[in-house]
């Protein structure tokens, strides 16, 4: 019956009663383990570069200044708060945070840089152990990504091109 | 094994034409064939086997085995057996017969085969442009491995218009999109109209193909797939990266923890519920019935909530990687859990109660859009769609992959086609998911939630997984390969299919039904293009021209 249809469906309408939230004059908090907002800790960081290498989005830049100093830039303009960082830094030195409102009028606000003081590893240049091997150091030793034009730098031919994207930088080791 | 006894029917009809078979587990049967017998095999497959057609995959296998393949991925539904017959072809040469002549579902496949890798498939009926876009120079094939992901090809013309048919004599045209207000993302339907009733259709869509295969190829890594993964789709995509770590893991062999098998079966079927409440809101809107439309998302509302509470996120759950899940299940959130259902079991009642009887929904959508069960077959339409024309297909009975093959839970069916059909199959479905949810729940034992991988991946395997999506079925072909991701990965959406069908259903249908037959089949255009979002090599922030965008967008084409 159609009426009756009708009349139900006004009941449940009226039954439902208000159910839109005020916000956002009311903040509405997230769940505890919401992916919010990587936020990167600089005290301990080690600067392995896992978190760059697995990044799906490649938001995370590594540049090596000079033997000592590196340095680790986070975008954060197209990161996807997949979390895939935080899981696999062996320091724990990424939370994912509880903020998602990072609506900016200038977008380097939701960046992050970390100038790392760094020492050799015997074996790798840098040291990172991955959880699995699927999430190994898909570049290893040091690196220049190209930080001017927010991107990641292939040293690599498999990619179809026969020279990299942007020319290698020549360093000085004094 | 059954795998087994097929192979031998293949052998015995085919014999000196299969070069290579491949049994991979009980359930995946690889058929290497000489390509001149491609289509007799697949035609008896279709029809004298009469198993489902999936998809057809061009491959760029010149690197590893110096030839182009080609392969056609066909369905065994009551055996449940997924089969891939491919064929190598010669790399100066890459012709193959095409199968759409016998076999109609594959109409698409084979022209994206053609636009992609350049495959040159002969006897196609219909071979027009269907993925790269206008302007794409021609003989460049953005999928062959010597096409950088990051390359824009020389010769792009800016200017150049899609050559549309000539409608047939006494039509007008009425173009439908590109942007349409029933229509949340791109695509073009030119109608072909006579008076009140349309005569037939052109589509031209892939307006969002950014190339998302390439970039899994080329760049990304096997466990940076199924982030990715995940976001082809806004509604479906825990769906797709379900399927593709499926697909890694049936071509390496790994079989993840039994708790991996029902958080992901947990959480896929989470989204059936939000998808499914989602698309009877939307019915409701487009046939203006918005207070059906306000109350679903209403009781949808919760879902979303839990899911954000479990995973850290409302709807891209982050879910899966090769081997396992990411994150698990407290037992104080399987309580809440719980809770949701109950609840939204109760409301969802209500709703259908009324809604069932509804005669006004009913007199709207009975009788209109219909896809009956022959449509089904020839046009490989998957999920609510040739659930609603009587046909019972539904992979987690049929494939059982994570947990399913343990679950008890109905296939419904209805026996129309029409829209009303659909729309009944939905909202019986999301009882069913909430069913299915409660014996995972029962059934979740303690446990390790993923694998731990020591060594790299086996190169070279070939995978196939098949999930059923909320519109039907997802299905993803992987071949691992060299640095840590896969040689080649085919993605292909419920609605790659489904919208194949739609010039049929709208024919001889009025203007005014097109919207609600296509919203439902629940098409996600995204998903067909294969949408990435992820910018890779976005230069310095700085204002852009719209020809400087354009061409900006145009270069990111993979
Ligand atoms: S949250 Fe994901 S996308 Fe964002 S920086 Fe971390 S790994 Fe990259
Ligand atoms: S993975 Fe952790 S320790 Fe390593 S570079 Fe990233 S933040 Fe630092």
């Amino acid at each position: 019956m159609s009426i009756l249809s009708k009349v139900k469906e006004a009941v449940i309408c009226l039954r439902a009663g208000r159910v839109t939230l005020p916000y956002p004059a009311q903040p509405r908090p997230t769940p505890p383990n919401f992916r919010g907002r990587p936020i990167f800790d600089a005290s301990r960081c080690i600067g392995c570069a896992g978190c760059a290498n697995n990044c799906p989005a490649r938001e995370i830049l590594v540049v090596d200044l000079c033997q000592e100093v590196r340095v680790l830039q986070y975008l954060g303009r197209r990161c996807t708060y997949c979390g895939r960082c935080a899981d696999v830094c062996p320091e724990k030195a990424i939370t994912m945070s509880r903020d998602f409102e990072t609506a900016t009028d200038h977008v380097a606000d939701l960046g992050q840089r970390l100038e790392l003081f760094m020492s050799t590893c015997q074996r790798c240049g840098r040291c990172f152990t991955p959880p699995s091997a699927l999430d190994q150091l898909k570049l290893k030793g040091y690196r220049f990504d190209d930080v001017a034009h927010e991107r990641w730098v292939f040293h690599s031919t498999a990619y179809g091109r026969d020279e990299p994207v942007v020319e290698d930088v020549e360093i000085e080791l004094d | 094994m059954i795998a087994r006894e097929k192979l031998n029917l293949f052998k015995q009809k085919f014999g000196p034409a299969i070069n290579r078979a491949d049994l991979t587990g009980e359930n995946r049967v690889f058929v290497f064939v000489e390509p001149s017998a491609l289509k007799s095999v697949c035609e008896h497959i279709f029809r004298d086997l009469d198993a489902r057609y999936v998809i057809g995959i061009a491959v760029d296998d010149r690197p590893y085995s110096g030839t182009f393949l080609a392969a056609h991925d066909f369905a065994f539904d009551r055996d449940n057996i997924l089969c891939s017959v491919l064929a190598h072809l010669p790399a100066d040469d890459p012709r193959v017969d095409s199968i759409s002549g016998v076999v109609p579902a594959a109409n698409w496949a084979e022209r994206e085969m053609h636009d992609l890798v350049g495959l040159e498939v002969v006897g196609h009926p219909y071979p027009k442009r269907l993925v790269v876009p206008d302007g794409w120079p021609q003989g460049v094939y953005p999928l062959r491995k010597d096409f950088a992901w990051n390359q824009a090809p020389e010769g792009f013309d800016e200017h150049q218009e899609f050559k549309f048919d000539e409608p047939p004599p006494g039509c007008t045209v009425v173009p439908f999109g590109p942007f349409h207000p029933t229509l949340d993302e791109p695509a073009h339907f030119r109608l072909y109209v006579e008076g009140e009733f349309v005569r037939g259709c052109e589509y031209r869509g892939f307006m969002v193909h950014r190339g998302i295969e390439k970039l899994a190829e080329s760049v990304l890594g096997y466990n940076d797939i199924p982030v990715m993964a995940e976001r082809i789709c806004g509604i479906c995509g825990c769906v797709h990266s379900v399927t593709y770590v499926q697909a890694v893991e049936s071509a390496a062999g790994l079989r993840p923890p039994p708790r991996a098998e029902f958080l992901r079966t947990i959480m896929l079927e989470l989204e059936r519920l939000h998808s499914h409440l989602l698309w009877v809101g939307l019915a409701g809107h487009v046939l203006g019935f918005d207070t059906l439309f306000m109350q679903c998302f209403r009781i949808r509302e919760p879902v979303m909530w839990i899911a954000e509470k479990i995973t850290g996120n409302r709807k891209t759950y982050g879910l899966c990687v090769v081997g396992g899940v990411r994150r698990d299940l407290s037992s104080e959130l399987e309580v809440e859990l719980g809770q949701v259902l109950d609840r939204l079991e109760t409301q969802w009642r209500t709703v259908l109660g009324a809604v069932l009887k509804d005669r006004n929904i009913r007199k709207r959508t009975a009788g209109v859009g219909v896809a009956d069960a022959s449509l089904v077959k020839e046009t490989g339409l998957v999920g609510p769609l040739a659930r609603a024309a009587g046909v019972a297909i539904d992979c987690r009975r049929d494939h059982p992959y994570a947990a399913y093959g343990q679950l008890d839970f109905d296939v419904i069916t209805a026996g129309e086609g029409d829209v009303w059909s659909r729309l009944v199959v939905r909202a019986k479905e999301v009882l069913e998911s909430i069913k299915i949810i409660r014996q995972c729940l029962a059934k979740l034992e303690d446990g390790p939630i993923g694998l731990k991988i020591e060594d790299e991946l086996p190169v070279g395997r070939l995978g196939l997984s098949s999930v059923e999506a909320p519109r039907g079925e997802a299905h993803h072909f992987v071949i691992t390969g060299e640095n840590n991701r896969p040689r080649r990965w085919r993605v292909r959406a419920p609605t790659y299919q489904n919208l194949q069908g739609v010039p049929t259903m709208i024919k001889d249908q009025r203007l005014a039904d097109m919207t609600i037959s296509l919203a439902s089949i629940d098409p996600c255009f995204s998903c067909t293009d294969r949408l990435e979002t992820i910018e890779l090599a976005t230069g310095r922030a700085r204002s852009w021209s719209h020809e400087e965008l354009i061409r900006l967008a145009r270069s990111r084409q993979g």
